[in-house]
């Protein structure tokens, strides 16, 4: 196959690809600037900053990310503890034991949260019980129960992370601590820890986002605190506002923002291994220069970019009115609205003057003829279409039957679809 | 005292070793295998009011079970077949999901595992940015285009390709790529990591005794990824089966997802041991179809997870 064409639609995969991964975040994103009361991208009306403000009133979801900040703590401390427990206890069990250990302790990675979750509410429930504590008990609690629920499979998280790190340490390193004679604790805390430091780090943050988003363990224990992901649930599965793509819109950018602080660190660490790598011995003597943040640094621009476009934005933001813009949106939609009556009123005029015209010309013959059956039996006056509709026209339609006399409007192609 | 247990004490210390063997003990017995053992128990117990439960109405019985296959007793149907036709239709959606996933995602792992450069690092962060984007976001994002009013429907009926909005919510469409949406990273990592270690010259060495680009990777990539594979797919086979809060905020009104019914069973029917019995049999059914199709495809379960 040519080479070209292949490289090609290598490429427009990856771009459809990457379309379907990022296109909805962006979509989402732009949704929170529309003035339209229902997060849309078409029709633009107004850029605005409305729903930024209308998110920080609300009390629900303030509530909602405090709760889930508790419940991040105590999430992140448990589990990061018990997965170095896990990832020490893998280390060194015994090995006929090591197999059926290890299943254990990755299976709540692929349990469905659901079950998880259910399994805590109903074992804790038990324990409960079983000590006769009443249902305002501490362990009915629902940061309690979240917190042990999402700590079952979080910990699993962590503990893999931790373990990877693990596996290149020296435990000779530990060894010559106690031969110099520290207590086990102290080899702990002085060796073993700040080897461990940058995965505990990562598996600390991965906790915490975990915990942060998890919907699924949380829906069955959150008792009476809610976390943010439960509101945010409750609010889109019950009429969804721009305020949410506001909030999505904050999360977006602080992800996008750590992401690339991240990057700029890394990079900046390679840059200086390099340096260092390439340096000469007197160089390394004296001072050796270090490459600054930016040079070769693309993450790095990018973040500076990041901040100062924020920083813009939140300033336009305090400055910027669009109650003009909005207005003028609100005027055009009501000379919409009313051009769309005004269509709707001819239409119904025409239609009634032709139907006059036509029983002006058979009128005597339909008096005679026998009324056809009609559920209310009073003719069209009681006829839902009038009672229901708010232009004056239907007055006029309501009037009608006196004018027809006895065929009471019954032969108006409303009411008789309105009968049925 | 075990030979094992003393060595342990001695290489950590009495009070470290404690406080390891503690916590692992917690988490193993206290979080992982007590709870699915009582939720176990549970979900053969009568639903009963708090005051009488462990009194003598509180035998073991199974009628949970026998509710999912034939429903309530003396209904007019001899089968359950609203919620098993729900449960049949949870499974074969989630294989789908994975099946889509799977031939979305390995190009993806595929370029870029094998290529080199800057730009994969960019690539990488592109994939994470969503996954830590919450999950009731994604599908949120993921409703303002589908919807009735979404861009998608702005566009095409703009575009003049169809004249009235297509409802992709009640076709499903949108339940479908919100779950294939949510998991793609869960499916390309372990692809990645294992093609990643592929060694060049053995492509190279089948391009040069003459084979198509399609049985190369039919013959010496896709052997060699296959616990990559098999992870990424069981992974997303499980969670897309066990996903709540997709179906809840793309599904239809008429489509529940199974996960939907326990957990109806739990908050609307306040029928706790009803929702356990639901919450095992989609456990155990997902992990034997699991076990099952790897069999079928001669993985080990030693391989998953690495």
């Amino acid at each position: 196959m040519n080479n070209s064409f292949l490289r090609v639609s290598i490429w427009v995969y990856l771009a459809i690809f990457f379309l379907y991964l990022l296109g909805p975040l962006v979509i989402m994103s732009i949704t929170a600037f529309n003035s339209s009361g229902f997060p849309r991208m078409t029709p633009w009306e107004c850029l605005t900053f409305q729903w930024f403000g209308e998110l920080f009133q609300d009390q629900r979801i303030l509530n909602g990310i405090k709760n889930s900040l508790i419940i991040g703590a105590g999430t992140v401390v448990l589990s990061v503890a018990m997965g170095l427990a896990g990832a020490l206890m893998l280390t060194q069990i015994w090995p006929k034991l090591r197999a059926t250990y290890y299943t254990v302790i990755i299976a709540p990675i692929l349990i469905p949260g659901v079950v998880l979750g259910i399994s805590t509410l109903v074992f804790w429930d038990r324990i409960n019980r079983m000590l006769g504590l009443g249902a305002d008990s501490f362990l009915s609690n629902g940061i309690f129960l979240t917190v042990i629920g999402q700590s079952t499979f979080i910990a699993s998280y962590c503990m893999l992370v931790l373990v990877a790190r693990l596996q290149r340490y020296d435990v000779a390193l530990t060894e010559a601590a106690l031969d110099l004679g520290a207590t086990h604790a102290q080899a702990f805390r002085k060796i073993l820890l700040p080897f461990m430091r940058p995965a505990i780090a990562s598996a600390a943050v991965l906790a915490f986002l975990a915990s942060f988003e998890n919907y699924n363990t949380t829906t069955f224990t959150f008792g009476e605190y809610p976390t943010l992901t439960i509101e945010l649930a409750q609010k889109v599965r019950y009429g969804i506002t721009p305020s949410i793509s506001a909030l999505a819109f904050i999360i977006v950018a602080l992800t996008v923002f750590f992401a690339l602080l991240n990057e700029a660190k890394l990079k900046r660490q390679e840059l200086v291994a390099a340096a260092r790598k390439n340096a000469t011995v007197e160089e390394l003597a004296g001072k050796i220069k270090l490459p600054s943040f930016f040079a070769g640094n693309m993450a790095a621009v990018l973040v500076v970019v990041f901040a100062v476009a924020t920083i813009t934005v939140v300033g336009t933001a305090t400055a910027y009115n669009p109650g003009q813009c909005i207005a003028n949106v609100k005027e055009q939609k009501r000379l919409e609205a009313e051009q769309r009556i005004q269509e709707l009123r001819k239409q119904r005029e025409e239609q009634r003057k032709k139907r006059e015209a036509e029983e002006a010309e058979q009128g005597d013959a339909q008096q005679s003829a026998p009324k056809p059956s009609n559920n209310s039996g009073f003719g069209n006056v009681f006829a839902p279409n009038t009672l229901d509709s708010d232009d004056e026209d239907d007055a006029t339609g309501a009037e009608t039957p006196s004018n027809n006399g006895g065929s009471g409007g019954v032969f108006d192609p409303n009411s008789l679809q309105d009968n049925q | 005292m075990p030979g094992f247990l003393k060595e342990f004490f001695n290489r950590n210390g009495t009070g470290m070793g404690l406080a390891i063997l503690g916590l692992v003990l917690f988490w193993t017995i206290g979080l992982i295998i007590l709870p699915q053992l009582s939720m176990l128990d549970f979900s053969f117990r009568p639903n009963l009011p708090p005051p009488e439960i462990g009194g003598p109405k509180d035998v073991y019985t199974l009628e949970n079970y026998k509710y999912l296959v034939y429903g309530p007793e003396g209904g007019s149907q001899s089968y359950n077949t609203v919620d098993l036709r729900v449960f049949f239709r949870t499974l074969l959606a989630a294989v789908c999901v994975t099946i889509f996933n799977l031939i979305l995602c390995y190009p993806i792992a595929y370029y870029l595992g094998q290529s080199k450069g800057s730009h994969i690092r960019i690539f990488a962060i592109m994939l994470i940015i969503p996954y830590w984007i919450n999950e009731i976001l994604r599908a949120f994002a993921l409703r303002i285009i589908f919807g009735e009013t979404g861009v998608l429907n702005t566009l095409f009926t703009g575009l003049g390709i169809w004249d009235t909005p297509f409802d992709f919510i009640r076709n499903d469409i949108a339940l479908y790529a919100g779950l294939g949406y949510a998991y793609i990273l869960l499916m390309i990592f372990p692809m990645y990591n294992v093609i990643e270690s592929l060694d060049k010259n053995q492509i190279e060495a089948a391009r040069d005794l003459g084979a198509p680009w399609w049985r190369i990777h039919w013959r010496v990539v896709i052997p060699y990824a296959k616990p990559g594979i098999s992870s990424g797919c069981t992974m997303v086979f499980m969670l897309s089966a066990g996903a709540l809060a997709a179906p809840q905020i793309l599904g239809g009104p008429s489509s529940l997802w199974f996960t939907q019914l326990i957990y109806q069973q739990f908050n609307d029917n306040n029928d706790w041991p009803q929702g356990a019995a639901y919450a095992i049999v989609l456990l155990v059914t997902c992990i034997l179809f699991v076990l099952a199709v790897m069999r079928l495809f001669k993985v080990n379960m030693g391989d998953i997870g690495k």
